[in-house]
């Protein structure tokens, strides 16, 4: 366990000096399977300058002694709000905050030849977590040294209701036939 | 009232035998006829009341916007605006109330009666919905008064109501089915011989599949077809037990909005047909996308189960689609799944395609630019509807350091070949500079050369909600079509908008034209590749200056091009555009991104030609090599819409094959050309998309122009077009809204409404007809 954590430790902290301008997203992502693959030279490619998450200062990740695979800190995860589904009028959960990860290209996921089930080498794509606000998944994603990107939530603008106007009185030539 | 008071009984708003129905034994056949009665009776407000507000409200203007109003909802003290529904303000204080009639951006009907709360010293519970808040209410929401009424809605609503959760595709997202949980018996006093209602199906076309048996009657889907569609003969007939939801004939419901009445109806009724049977929503991986269709960028929730994509689903955003999206949106995914290309193929010596592998066909590429022996100018680049913002950047890179800027678009005709005639330089120039929230702000809208209703079908929705709460005037310069609101039409040429523009044109809306405050100009993309470009937008430079500060300055910019095209705001964003020197080369290297719309003729026999897309399409029958790449719901990339708004699209599911992101894709040629492009990861990219315009990387915000800047780049447009028009008619950009697209043309749910509203082919049901029915396979 010792071993691994300063087999671990000794990259991370070559890498701290480096910075990211942290503006955006990144979904710069590798998989075992795409690099078996003939693909794109670009692909293969993950050097140290790949996509390093700047360290707040203080911090200590999480990944130096959980022994979370590095091949998380090339991914990024999405902090958002989600939006209530149009298909239903309830409104539960809507306050929370959510995390996952962009998904991999080309080894996410693929249809199982025998019995058609969905497979993946994706340890990640199914991992939803869920915080109470955005400092808490904010916190958490630092924590983690995951490269995250926040999506603002969208404001919700709908004017006073009342059910008098549809009975008011219109002077001009009446825009709608009501069918009700 | 007192709401302690042992074995009280409630009264309703209406049918005085009810509280004899509710709470005793058995429900007879005179209370199965009285149920509908209840569920379609509203409490309406006093006369007085109503004379008051009549008298408040100015029709031309918003609601005023009055003091505050304090109440307390279950204890808790909220404040809400003056006018707000008692829903409105339970809602504010964070009191769920259960409806299934009440929608937020539908009119109030009250007729579900499951919103019913009690407020104090009120006899009665009172619908929420319907009832205005006032000052110093007390209102409780979860009383054992407020369980027991609600709980005598849903027994009367499930009375009618099939027991089909298990076959019925609302399962799992069925408001009834949620409340009823809650406030359902588990027990029937249903012991009618005749057994429940029975209403026959109708048939709304090929999107939505009704079973009406389950219908509530929340009139949801009619209020939708009423105000926001504007279909106007989705409605009700009969009363009570005996009312009906239907087309009144035998007819489809013909709207590129229909498939919204699906997520409206909050129970099994209206479901989707195309998804019919097809997953269950908690199967489904949600992700949240945007569309990319048409330029307007909807929000959209892509819903995936394993490697397909199982259907798409609006996101509320008020500042674009609201909460609806086009059909076209939500039912084009299908095409994803049909003519993809998954392998990199190069043509052979005998003229048909073999697969590859990405090292060989990138290697086939290279040995074909060097054949080809393009130099500068005579390699092209062109970008076609569905290219993204990163690959259309890393793509001008290439094409840039090798020596060309011959950077063309798939515009109609030879259009493409050279810039726009509104410019580029300015963002305002081919922006909606209004934004679209703000066509809601507009007292009269001149529409030039444009039909939103297929251009941009969710805006066009905004434009009749603004036409039929407003006294909003809308005129036309164009061919005549069908907007869903009333317009008065100018003409069809540019001679026409001439005269208009000169004050030549008498009528009401040039004298309401004349007047408004906010005046709002929309040009079609279409205008660009017509003859008379240069006239039209030549003219409406030169009115707009000559206007001052009515149609641009500080609070409203009034002019306005809507664009139809998903990549060409960022196409125009980012200056992929030809230099004049360039647009007058012959090609022999062609690489189309996407480009499926380009003009065969324009492609020289002897030219090499590249296409990278994911469907086999127009384009790859015109190629040499073709390169697969991913659809919009496979990789995470940047899209702006027609207003400048750039936002993040998220890939949902891995794209088929060996297909790779598009900007990739180019990146690794670019390895393979020689040419080093100073990044090779996506942060990279988005850094030179930053140093371009910081714009593209400021996700789900509009930077709207300044006034200076604005007129600025109205400055060289107003020289430009001073011939006098041809006077050739404006037409229509889009002729079949269903089919625009590489992803719509490979769909066979929009192929079906191509058949069932563009052409209108009947379906023979002997079997005896022209085609046979495998359209439905």
């Amino acid at each position: 366990m010792l071993l691994r954590t300063c087999k671990q430790a000794i990259p991370i902290s070559r890498r701290v000096g480096f910075t990211v301008v942290r503006r955006g997203a990144a979904t710069e992502s590798t998989s075992p399977v795409q690099a078996a693959e003939a693909s794109p030279q670009v692909e293969t490619a993950t050097g140290p300058s790949d996509v390093v998450p700047a360290v707040a200062p203080g911090l200590m990740t999480a990944d130096i002694i959980s022994g979370a695979p590095l091949q998380l800190r090339h991914r990024s995860v999405r902090v958002y709000q989600a939006t209530r589904n149009t298909m239903q009028s309830g409104g539960a959960k809507g306050e929370r905050w959510r995390i996952d990860f962009d998904i991999l290209q080309g080894g996410g996921r693929w249809e199982n030849p025998l019995m058609g089930y969905a497979s993946s080498a994706d340890y990640m794509q199914g991992t939803r977590l869920t915080f109470k606000s955005q400092e808490d998944a904010i916190h958490f994603a630092k924590k983690q040294g995951w490269d995250y990107y926040v999506q603002p939530p969208t404001v919700k603008r709908i004017p006073p209701k009342n059910y008098s106007e549809n009975y008011l009185y219109r002077p001009n030539k009446l825009r709608i036939a009501k069918t009700k | 009232m007192d709401r302690k008071k042992p074995g009280r009984v409630f009264t309703w708003s209406c049918g005085p035998n009810l509280h004899n129905l509710v709470g005793r034994c058995a429900l007879r056949r005179r209370a199965l006829r009285q149920m509908l009665r209840i569920v379609s009776s509203v409490s309406r407000p006093s006369s007085a009341s109503l004379l008051a507000v009549a008298n408040r409200r100015n029709i031309a203007s918003t609601s005023a916007r009055q003091a505050d109003i304090t109440l307390t909802v279950d204890g808790k003290e909220v404040t809400v605006p003056q006018g707000s529904a008692l829903i409105q303000a339970c809602e504010a204080a964070g009191s769920p109330i259960p409806r299934f009639c009440y929608h937020d951006r539908l009119a109030i009907a009250g007729n579900c009666r499951m919103c019913l709360v009690e407020v104090a010293r009120s006899p009665k519970p009172v619908a929420s919905c319907a009832a205005p808040a006032t000052q110093g209410a007390t209102v409780f929401t979860n009383t054992p008064l407020v369980h027991e009424a609600r709980e005598g809605v849903m027994e009367f609503l499930l009375a009618n109501h099939p027991l089909d959760c298990p076959i019925c595709d609302q399962g799992g997202e069925c408001d009834l089915q949620d409340q009823s949980i809650r406030y359902g018996s588990d027990r029937t006093r249903f012991h009618e011989i005749a057994g429940k209602r029975a209403v026959s199906n109708k048939d709304l076309g090929p999107i939505v599949k009704t079973s009406m048996n389950r219908c509530i009657q929340c009139t949801r889907c009619v209020r939708f077809a009423n105000e926001v569609a504007g279909v106007e003969d989705l409605g009700t007939t009969g009363r009570g037990n005996d009312l009906q939801i239907g087309m009144y004939v035998e007819k489809m419901m013909d709207s590129e909005l229909s498939g919204n009445v699906i997520d409206l109806c909050p129970v099994g009724a209206l479901t989707s047909k195309p998804y019919a049977f097809h997953a269950r929503p908690w199967e489904l991986k949600t992700t949240e996308s945007v569309d990319v269709l048409d330029a307007l960028g909807s929000n959209i929730r892509v819903d995936s189960r394993g490697v397909q994509v199982m259907r798409v689903q609006p996101r509320t955003n008020d500042d674009v689609n609201e909460e609806w999206i086009s059909d076209k949106t939500r039912y084009a995914y299908d095409g994803l799944r049909f003519q993809r290309l998954t392998t990199p193929l190069v043509k052979g010596p005998d003229n048909r395609f073999v697969a590859a592998s990405w090292p060989d066909a990138l290697a086939a590429i290279a040995a074909g630019l060097n054949r080809s022996g393009a130099t500068a100018n005579e390699i092209k680049a062109v970008a076609g509807h569905l290219a993204d913002t990163e690959a259309l950047v890393v793509l001008k890179d290439l094409v840039n350091r090798l020596g060309s800027d011959n950077l063309a678009s798939d515009l109609a005709g030879k259009y493409g070949n050279a810039p726009p005639v509104h410019g580029v330089d300015v963002r305002s120039n081919y922006s909606f500079n209004s934004t679209i929230p703000g066509v809601e702000n507009a007292d009269a809208i001149l529409l030039v050369g444009t039909n939103p209703r297929h251009e941009a079908a969710v805006l066009n929705s905004r434009i009749r909600k603004s036409w039929l709460h407003t006294e909003l005037v809308v005129g036309m310069v164009g061919t005549r079509a069908d907007t869903t609101y009333g317009y008065e039409h100018l003409g069809e040429d540019a001679k026409a908008l001439e005269a208009f523009l000169a004050g030549k044109t008498k009528s009401e809306f040039a004298e309401r034209w004349a007047k408004a405050e906010r005046p709002m100009i929309v040009v079609g993309s279409a205008m660009t590749e017509h003859a008379d470009g240069a006239a039209v937008f030549g003219m409406l430079a030169r009115y707009v200056a000559a206007q001052g500060s009515r149609v641009v300055r500080d609070d409203w910019n009034g002019y306005n091009v809507l664009q139809r095209v998903a990549s060409r705001p960022a196409l125009y964003e980012i200056g992929f555009v030809p230099s004049r020197a360039a647009a007058s080369a012959t090609p022999k290297f062609i690489y189309l991104l996407n480009a499926d719309e380009v003009d065969p003729a324009s492609i020289p026999a002897n030219a090499f030609v590249v296409y990278q897309g994911h469907h086999g399409d127009r384009g790859a029958a015109l190629a040499d090599v073709c390169l697969p790449g991913c659809a919009y719901t496979e990789k995470g990339s940047t899209w702006v819409n027609t207003e400048g708004r750039s936002q993040l699209g998220r890939a949902a599911v891995p794209p088929p094959g060996a297909a790779r992101e598009d900007w990739k894709i180019v990146r690794a040629l670019a390895e393979v050309l020689g040419v080093d492009l100073p990044y090779d990861n996506l942060v990279g990219v988005r850094d030179r998309m930053w140093a371009i315009s910081p714009a593209l990387v400021r996700w789900d915000g509009v930077e709207g122009t300044s006034v200076e800047v604005a007129k600025v780049g109205l400055g060289p447009l107003s020289a430009i077009g001073k011939k006098a028009p041809s006077g050739e008619k404006m037409g229509l950009a889009i002729s079949n809204f269903y089919q625009t697209d590489v992803v719509s043309r490979a769909s066979v749910t929009m192929a079906q409404c191509t058949r069932a509203f563009v052409t209108r082919e009947k379906e023979e049901l002997n079997g005896l007809g022209k085609e046979p029915m495998q359209a439905h396979a």
